[in-house]
């Protein structure tokens, strides 16, 4: 890890791959936007890597790292692209896949669609066998009754396995009994068990989890054999590393057994980006907002560490609802989806208010202003009718924008249906969008028991800057960030990221039950794999490190709170100390605590992981004042001015450290536009980070 | 409307109200001691304005309970006039008449003030597994059924009602789980205090009346709009339910006239003396929910959106009965109303209403003693049937409507209970056949791996008449329970010893349309995933359609 080479992060996108090299000596960074290449994504990748390269002037060899963060994994699950899959399953149990949480999802809709199983009913299969609670073996496993489920899954050509028991994450010993018979006779197919993809209780989420992972598995491994391929055919030296969802980076052996561990690979990267960029700049507690095409996104950043969680749910079917995906359980960054992207609909509710989302143009046929198809007004449009967007301007103009299109969109399906004005409806567009993201912002921090007036919000992804203030100003927020290459700051994160394994241990009990010796032994297994994992990722005994969490709750609840646990206090068996620890976390997400009640231990959380990488944000190259960096003004729309007002442009690649300016004005740059409303002051930071802060009223 | 506020800024209040009420419901869910809540959802959170108009209610919200909480509001404020409140009370009350039907749900209100008096109400019900008492569909009056709370205040001022809690923890089998529960919504009522107050001060309003006003009036003119789209007249439908001895009619007319929907009951079989009387606040908020599905879903559900219908019903039959009716079981009528709504309307919508689904919702109690700590235990394990088919696509499989209630995972359930889930798995061929077939009915067994006896209640339907297929759709697998494989009674107590099995299997919904019009691909794949086979039985069980008008 104290490698000195070039560290080279690339994240593949919906419609770019974005990439950035990193000098660790001289601290230089360069970045670098390529189409994706959506038949064979590691061409685009090569494509890229070569283009900066050259553009640096760096030799392959000198590369030491390529970290690599792509939406493969959450794609072949949204449009069902995996491998031909099987599941095995404990006798009389095959449905529950199907069956899932018998919920539906939304009160009112008759006609409310659930998500189709990942495996159909005909290659699903059970096995004889029953594990109790306690883990102990109630039915012994019967591999023979496996016999005609082997037969037809050779028959039928099966790719991948997953192998899902009741209880298992108590006791793996018949998963793995059953996956060890299954390889003699499918000794080609990927086998997943779901002790190992994640031990946690509850057999539907773990299922669908387990499944998720060797479905994608088949595709996800030529993939990172190509790309390995690649880049050891253009002479890169350095070693690939995969970004997962909670931040931390895996060597390809380890990221090829559990790939759904990628499921939110490249949007963690940008919550690594923030987080070092909050680590530098020392603000210790971070909103990170990325705002992309389809989906806005939220993180909370403590102490430089993203907030994570277990619970994900991955391609919804139905008006893209919350309930209507598949629920995983994985180790991810929480970054909760605040609600629309740029090219989220609108129109208007049953009620005649404005609504946004959750339907989406995407990308094609995308906002109306694109040209390509779309005639529905998208938050997209309603910017460019505000004037936060500018026609020519997108994409530093390589993508001219129909502005006509939108106003028609927007009066179409909004201004005349609800009897506003052009400017007016767009209005209500952008602030109906502006207030889901706050409201979705504020419950997800309170939910933690967070208060967002607190936070510094650093603004990523390509829409962020242009709603970032509006929605800062809802939540109290009092400065944002936008840092240098916002655009790019997935492939940025990635650099940043350490190398580290986190492992998932159901273990429901009482504390007044608890049996520490026991705990430590299970720990330490899983810190004797983790470590093993690190050390094939190059990372060395005395730079490893532990970390022991554990989510508990009082007896008879059924949520969890988390809080870490140095394993000293498991050591010394100091039940009195987990209790506190217990309580000041559940004090901190609902305000009190319960006055009697044991506690209940239920997961166990052990990650071990390698240093931070060495990282220097680069300074500052340019040197330019306001005045010079001004391109010219436009007609811009503020909720305060009562209407459009001219505005000053800024070309953000000309605005050197310490230049300041007032609100109301637009900071371009290439991938996306700030816009600063009035009331608001900005300043540049010697790393081309704006800032933006409140201006003292009077 | 007030003059300075617009549309578009009125759209973000109601949608900043409608955040606030969701944000405390979870806190509320997320701290519950009790499954029934957390897992299964069985719980509502709404604020009602001053007026006692509900206008906000939590996204998970079991529909029943949105519907009673302002009739339960007017009750408790006729006892408890505003002016007789003080910030801190909360008012309570389990009053199945003036609830939600019967004793296990547990409405509590909340006064929402500012220096100028109330301006609102935060309430909430939730159900509580045991309120004591010998529960049983057999009962003969609602007082063996359980503790009545009447309307009291448990706070006041802040400060627990003592004598209250004490009562309750006296007569419960487990107090700690339903005192848990009590505390928790307290807590989620500060929040919503807290929320309310900030969003009123930030906004500048003295009341939620100014906000609430425009939106049920918007709720009402968008219900109205729907129900003008349909043609004036009268349409009416009646089933059979599976009764006791003798099944129970429930028949409803539907009156609709300009932008006004009348629904009436007259024809139902009247009240019994077993426990599947449902109050007319039930009875009420049971059609009042299916109308808002069929007519207008996508608008959020408030006071205003239901001002265009009423429903009637005559006293003393088994959707409007009188004190002391036993009421436990309740839902087992209620749970049948929807879908005479739909059927009633089926003729004029027929491209909106779904067939019967395989509800009444089932489940089962287990009451025993926990091993380990010799502790009694009650646990409540919801199953669905099959959903029923429609216009547009099948059915999906053990999917309720029109309760929503979530599952247990197996996993959490033993962890918990002395108990071993020896399956759960689909039906094949439970789902009525159809153009769209029903959803799958499930299977469930349970083994007792207690040497205490562990008591079983049950009260399911749709055993003898199954759900309904529709315009021409056939009619769903009824369901059945057995005990060591042998058929047992759908309304029992039983005592289970080690070692007994009990299966559970669930009806499947009906089907919609004539299934000769069904695509020969979905024929086909049926066929090979074993969910449905070649030929189709005509008609299972009776009870089959009678539409009427």
């Amino acid at each position: 890890m104290s490698d000195d080479r070039m560290r080279v992060g690339v994240d593949i996108g919906g419609t770019f791959t974005d990439l950035a090299l990193y000098e660790p000596g001289s601290g230089r960074l360069w970045k670098e936007k390529v189409l994706t290449t959506p038949d064979d994504p590691s061409e685009g990748v090569l494509t890229g890597i070569d283009l900066l390269l050259s553009r640096a002037g760096v030799a392959p060899a000198n590369v030491g790292m390529v970290i690599h963060g792509t939406t493969l994994v959450a794609n072949a699950l949204i449009e069902r692209k995996g491998a031909s899959i099987a599941l095995i399953t404990t006798r009389g149990f095959r449905d529950v896949l199907e069956i899932g949480r018998e919920m539906r999802y939304d009160t009112y809709d008759l006609a409310i669609e659930m998500p189709p199983p990942l495996v159909e009913r005909d290659l699903r299969f059970e096995v004889a066998e029953r594990l109790g609670p306690d883990g102990c073996v109630i039915e012994p496993l019967s591999l023979d009754s496996l016999g005609e489920a082997l037969r037809i899954m050779r028959d039928r050509g099966i790719q991948a396995v997953g192998i899902c028991l009741l209880h298992s994450y108590r006791n793996p010993a018949h998963e793995q009994a059953v996956r060890d018979h299954v390889r003699r006779y499918l000794p080609e197919a990927a086998i997943a068990i779901s002790s190992e993809v994640i031990a946690e209780l509850g057999e539907y989420e773990r299922t669908n989890t387990t499944l998720c992972n060797a479905y994608v598995q088949p595709l996800f491994d030529r993939y990172v054999g190509d790309l390995e391929h690649g880049i050891r055919e253009r002479g890169l030296s350095g070693r690939l590393y995969l970004m997962l969802s909670d931040g931390g980076t895996m060597h390809p052996e380890a990221a090829q057994r559990f790939p759904i561990r990628l499921v939110q690979s490249g949007p963690a990267g940008g919550v690594q980006a923030a987080a070092l960029i909050g680590r530098l700049l020392g603000e210790d507690r971070v909103l990170c907002f990325d705002m992309g095409g389809t989906t806005a996104k939220a993180c909370l950043v403590e102490d430089s560490r993203p907030v994570r969680t277990t619970e994900f749910e991955v391609a919804r079917v139905w008006r893209f609802k919350k309930g209507s995906g598949l629920p995983l359980k994985v180790p991810v960054v929480n970054m909760i989806e605040i609600g629309a992207g740029g090219g989220s609909i609108a129109g208007l509710d049953s009620l005649g208010f404005t609504q946004v989302g959750p339907e989406s143009a995407s990308s094609k046929p995308g906002p109306a202003c694109y040209g390509l198809g779309g005639n529905r007004p998208t938050v997209t449009d309603a910017d460019l009718v505000l004037g936060y967007l500018a026609p020519d301007r997108f994409l530093g103009g390589d993508m001219p924008l129909d502005l006509e299109a939108a106003e028609r969109a927007i009066m179409r399906h909004v201004g005349e249906p609800a009897g506003l004005g052009l400017a007016e409806a767009a209005w209500s567009i952008f602030e109906t969008v502006t207030e889901n993201m706050a409201q979705a912002a504020m419950i997800h921090a309170l939910e933690m028991g967070k208060r967002l007036s607190d936070y510094t919000m650093i603004a990523i992804g390509g829409a962020g800057p242009v709603h970032a203030l509006s929605i800062a100003r809802r939540l109290g927020i009092r400065r944002v960030i936008c840092p240098s290459g916002a655009g790019v700051a997935s492939a940025f994160g990635f650099l940043t990221a350490p190398i580290s394994f986190e492992f998932v241990q159901s273990d429901v009990c009482r504390l007044s039950e608890l049996r520490f010796p026991n705990v430590l032994a299970a720990l330490s297994s899983l810190r004797g794999q983790g470590e093993a994992l690190l050390r094939e990722a190059g990372v060395g005994a005395a730079e490893t490190m532990v970390e022991c969490r554990c989510a508990a709750r009082y007896a008879g609840q059924g949520y969890q709170v988390e809080f870490e646990v140095p394993l000293a206090i498991l050591e010394a068996g100091r039940s009195e100390e987990l209790r506190a620890r217990f309580e000041a976390a559940y004090r901190a997400s609902y305000g009190r605590t319960e006055t009697s009640g044991d506690i209940e231990t239920v997961t166990w959380l052990l990650k071990v992981r390698g240093p931070d990488p060495a990282f220097r944000l680069p300074l500052a190259e340019v040197a330019g004042s306001a005045e010079e960096a001004c391109t010219g003004r436009r007609q811009v729309y503020f909720r305060e001015t009562s209407g459009s007002v001219e505005v000053p442009v800024y070309d953000r690649y000309r605005l050197g450290p310490g230049s300041r300016c007032m609100g109301p004005a637009i900071i371009e740059e290439r991938e996306s536009t700030l816009v600063l409303p009035p009331g608001w002051g900005l300043r540049v930071d010697r790393y081309n980070n704006l800032i933006a802060e409140p201006e003292p009223q009077g | 409307m007030s003059a300075r506020l617009d549309t578009v800024q009125l759209g973000i209040l109601w949608r900043r109200m409608c955040g606030l009420m969701d944000e405390v419901a979870e806190t509320f869910i997320r701290t519950s001691f009790s499954s029934v809540v957390r897992e299964n959802g069985d719980m509502a959170m709404a604020l009602m304005d001053a007026q006692g108009r509900q206008f906000v209610q939590s996204t998970r919200s079991v529909p029943s309970f949105i519907g009673t909480m302002p009739r339960t509001l007017a009750a408790m404020l006729a006892k408890f006039p505003p002016e007789s409140l003080a910030p801190g009370d909360v008012l309570i009350t389990n009053d199945a008449w003036l609830g939600s039907g019967h004793l296990n749900d547990v409405t509590m209100i909340r006064p929402l003030f500012r220096p100028r008096g109330i301006i609102g109400y935060v309430g909430s019900v939730f159900h509580t597994v045991d309120i004591g008492g010998a529960p049983s569909p057999h009962a003969r009056d609602c007082f063996e059924e359980g503790m009545c709370i009447p309307v009291a205040k448990v706070m006041e001022g802040g400060r627990e009602n003592r004598l209250l809690f004490d009562m309750l923890a006296e007569n419960l089998r487990e107090p700690a789980e339903t005192i848990g529960d009590l505390r928790a919504q307290f807590a989620a009522y500060d929040a919503t205090v807290e929320r309310v107050e900030r969003l009123l001060r930030e906004e500048g309003f003295e009341t939620l009346d100014e906000i609430t006003g425009e939106i049920l009036d918007r709720s009402e003119r968008s219900m109205r709009a729907a129900i003008e789209r349909l043609p004036d007249g009268r349409y009416a439908d009646e089933l059979l339910s599976d009764g006791f001895e003798e099944p129970l009619r429930i028949r409803a007319e539907i009156e609709i006239a300009g932008s006004d929907i009348r629904v009436d009951f007259s024809g139902t079989s009247p009240q019994i003396e077993k426990a599947v009387n449902s109050v007319m606040n039930f009875t009420y908020a049971y059609t009042a929910y299916a109308l808002k599905c069929v007519l207008d879903p996508a608008t959020p559900n408030n006071s205003g959106s239901l001002r265009p219908i009423s429903v009637t019903a005559p006293e003393g039959t088994i959707v409007n009965a009188t004190r002391p009716a036993p009421v436990w079981a309740r839902h087992l009528t209620g749970h049948y109303l929807p879908f005479v709504v739909l059927g009633a309307l089926s003729r004029i919508m027929p491209d909106k209403v779904i067939a019967d689904s395989g509800a009444p919702g089932w489940s089962v109690y287990f009451k025993g003693v926990e091993p380990k700590t010799r502790r009694r235990f009650v646990r409540m394990y919801f199953m669905t049937g099959g959903y029923g088919a429609r216009p547009g696509s099948d059915g999906p499989s053990c999917l309720a409507f029109p309760t929503n209630v979530s599952n247990t995972p197996v996993e959490a359930f033993e962890t918990t209970t002395p108990m071993l889930v020896t399956r759960k798995e689909l039906i094949p061929d439970s789902g009525g056949a159809g153009r769209q077939r029903g959803g799958l009915g499930q299977r469930i067994s349970f083994r007792s791996e207690s040497d205490d006896p562990i008591v079983m209640t049950i009260r399911h339907e749709r055993v003898k008449n199954p759900p309904r297929g529709l315009l021409g759709g056939e009619p769903g697998r009824p369901g059945r329970d057995l005990l060591n494989g042998k058929v047992i009674p759908a309304k029992t107590i039983q005592s289970l010893a080690r070692g007994d099995e009990v299966t559970f299997e669930t009806p499947g919904g009906g089907g919609l349309f004539p299934p000769e019009t069904r695509a020969p691909r979905a024929v086909e794949r049926d066929l090979r995933l074993g969910l449905a086979g070649p030929a189709r039985a005509p008609g299972r069980g009776e009870g089959g359609r009678r539409n009427v008008g």
